[in-house]
């Protein structure tokens, strides 16, 4: 059953992230210092989090600069949103399957 | 088995799994945290405004009503300690919004936060044509029962309608009920005249806000309950992702 999940998104870690992201609605950005909050990250694991998910397609980070402070804002890209539909339709599943 | 569904070192890739329960409860209390802290709360917003229409309108009305009976002038107008009450009153309420949705929205940006800073920006310009208009009736002559009547009225006018367009934005049906809410009672006010204008717009306008307050609460509180009690009873049956 476990292969039916999707593994970039199955730790644990990066499935907080992932739904925290598809809490906003499609085409909202996050700030970085926010997310971290959120999350309850250290700034060095999130961001390695971050990579593989982009490394995955499922988020876009998008540096920008706000007056002169540099900053970092983060997405879920559609193909993510979709891969993070995915994910809870499987579960779903799963738990109906068991419930049988 | 009540066995912990998260062992080992969940920073991890791959090392550990949650069993399907603990996960959809882990994304629905993760997703309950990020909308708490970028949407604004409605229960409080709305308890805010009702507080500020049930006091403010409370006011108007008992000052008019004073005013009227002949006590002081025999105008029936409110007098200027009811006006200022009424103006703290909703001063208070809208610097508090302000502050409550841009502290919760903070550090977003995207689509919605354009669609929020425009509809803030339609809320601005409804009021600045409303003190436009005030100032003509005042300078075509109006009564002061006319001009308060009519400040009333288109001030409830811009409020009733750009809650339904608040609610067709954001798709919040309870926004839209509330603005159908508004007209309908800003009609029944003017209709009644001042002073019964003001009790109608407390009780009925200020009431209405503070029930919706208390709705979202409880369907709040039955959304949380509900969530929790799906869950566990799953988890104890054994995480069948782990079979």
């Amino acid at each position: 059953m476990p292969e039916a999940l999707d593994p970039v998104i199955h730790a644990p870690a990066r499935l907080r992230l992932v739904a925290t992201l598809a809490a906003l609605p499609a085409g909202d950005e996050l700030s970085f210092p926010k997310l971290r909050k959120l999350l309850e990250m250290t700034a060095g694991n999130l961001s390695t989090h971050l990579r593989k998910l982009e490394d995955a397609g499922y988020v876009a980070v998008t540096k920008t600069h706000e007056g002169r402070t540099p900053a970092t804002y983060v997405a879920l890209t559609p193909r993510g949103r979709r891969a993070f539909d995915d994910y809870t339709e499987a579960l779903d599943a799963l738990l109906k399957g068991a419930g049988s | 088995m009540t066995d912990d569904a998260r062992t080992g070192r969940p920073d991890e890739p791959g090392e550990v799994t949650l069993d399907a329960a603990a996960s959809l409860r882990l994304i629905r209390e993760q997703q309950e945290r990020a909308r708490a802290a970028t949407e604004p709360d409605g229960r409080a917003l709305y308890a805010a405004w009702g507080a500020a229409w049930l006091v403010g309108y409370l006011c108007l009305w008992s000052s008019s009503r004073r005013t009227a009976d002949g006590a002081a002038g025999a105008s029936g107008q409110p007098e200027p300690w009811a006006f200022a009450v009424f103006g703290g009153a909703i001063l208070a309420a809208v610097a508090f919004t302000i502050v409550h949705t841009v502290t919760r929205t903070a550090g977003t940006r995207g689509a919605s936060a354009r669609t929020g800073a425009l509809y803030g920006w339609a809320w601005f310009l409804g009021f600045l044509a409303i003190a436009f208009i005030q100032g003509g009736l005042a300078r075509a002559g109006a009564s002061p029962e006319v001009m308060g009547l009519a400040s009333n009225a288109t001030a409830c006018l811009v409020v009733g309608l750009l809650y339904l367009a608040g609610g067709m934005v954001f798709g919040e049906t309870r926004l839209y009920v509330l603005g159908v809410w508004i007209l309908l009672v800003a009609a029944v006010a003017s209709f009644v005249g001042i002073p019964l204008t003001y009790l109608v717009m407390a009780l009925a306008g200020g009431g209405g806000f503070l029930l919706l307050a208390a709705l979202e609460q409880v369907l709040r509180s039955r959304r949380r309950r509900a969530g929790r009690a799906a869950a566990p009873s799953v988890v104890a049956g054994e995480g069948p992702s782990r079979a």
